[in-house]
């Protein structure tokens, strides 16, 4: 069973990591955390009219510590979720939340305005919005009746 | 000291047992769905320090109360889509929040203080004064 499993019909967004975890798929994996870590944070996508909706849970990060890029397509989510500062691990009595930092890299689609996403983040969410391309209209070739018989 | 004698010095003393978990209250009215956020415990100076992840709960959409001896924290979450966008992939659930503890005596119940940020709850949950331990002495008849 791959982790990450899009709409069968239509995939709107490709994970990358679909390949990699293809390739867990037959090892042994004794620590399921790692596995969750693996997919953090974990995201919403939704479609409207004019845009498609990316919403993620990101409590604990704050906006200095998110960095988001868009490159080629490739739409990278980059931060960090700090520990509690200073406080030794025997004095936790109860250890449910997940630290450290993370990266995650999803392909948008491709009708999307690139440089017309915008993003917001608001207690512990963020959402970008991927306002999606005019639909290109169908090109009609010609065609040319060749001289050559 | 006496806890020296009985080899408990490594303990500290009077520190209050984390809050055990109560069982939830009855849903609150509303169709949407109720989830248990993570959480951490540990242990300050002063007590104990609860930290839970409430992604989407604001001040004003947190609900946080101690009713005699059991903590409750509820946070309502907005959909953070309009009603006509189409969910096209999940990969978290959507809903509102709840968890309860049961607190123990040695919380002070009336000094217990919250904060909230960036969707994380940090509640504060100071020891009670520390009692004056009672010797007992123990006669032979």
């Amino acid at each position: 069973m791959p982790v990450f499993r899009w709409g069968e019909s239509w995939e709107p967004l490709r994970d990358l990591e679909r390949q990699v975890d293809r390739l867990l798929e037959s090892l042994p994996f004794p620590f399921p955390v790692i596995r969750f870590e693996r997919r953090f944070p974990p995201v919403n996508l939704y479609e409207l009219d004019h845009e498609f909706l990316l919403t993620a849970e990101l409590p604990g990060v704050s906006s200095e510590n998110l960095e988001l890029t868009l490159s080629g397509g490739i739409l990278t989510l980059k931060g960090k979720r700090p520990a509690p500062a200073g406080i030794a691990d025997d004095r936790f009595r109860r250890h449910e939340r997940v630290w450290g930092a993370w990266e995650r890299s999803l392909s948008v689609p491709e009708r999307v305005l690139e440089d017309k996403v915008s993003a917001q983040f608001t207690d512990g969410i963020l959402q970008i919005h991927l306002p999606k391309a005019p639909e290109t209209k169908p090109r009609k070739i010609q065609v040319v009746q060749g001289n050559n018989s | 000291m006496s806890s020296e004698r009985n080899g408990m010095s490594q303990i500290p003393v009077n520190i209050p047992p984390p809050p055990t978990e109560a069982d939830a209250p009855a849903p609150p009215a509303g169709d949407r769905a109720l989830f248990t956020p993570p959480i951490d415990i540990y242990e300050s100076d002063e007590g104990l320090v609860l930290i839970a992840d409430l992604p989407g709960v604001s001040v004003k959409t947190l609900e946080l109360q101690v009713q005699n001896n059991k903590l409750t924290l509820l946070g309502r979450v907005a959909n953070p889509a309009p009603a006509n966008a189409r969910l096209v992939h999940k990969e978290y659930e959507e809903g509102d929040l709840l968890r309860s503890f049961i607190l123990s005596e040695d919380v002070d119940h009336e000094r217990v203080t919250a904060r909230l940020n960036d969707g994380v709850l940090e509640i504060f949950l100071p020891r009670a004064a520390k009692t004056t331990p009672r010797r007992i002495d123990v006669n032979t008849e």
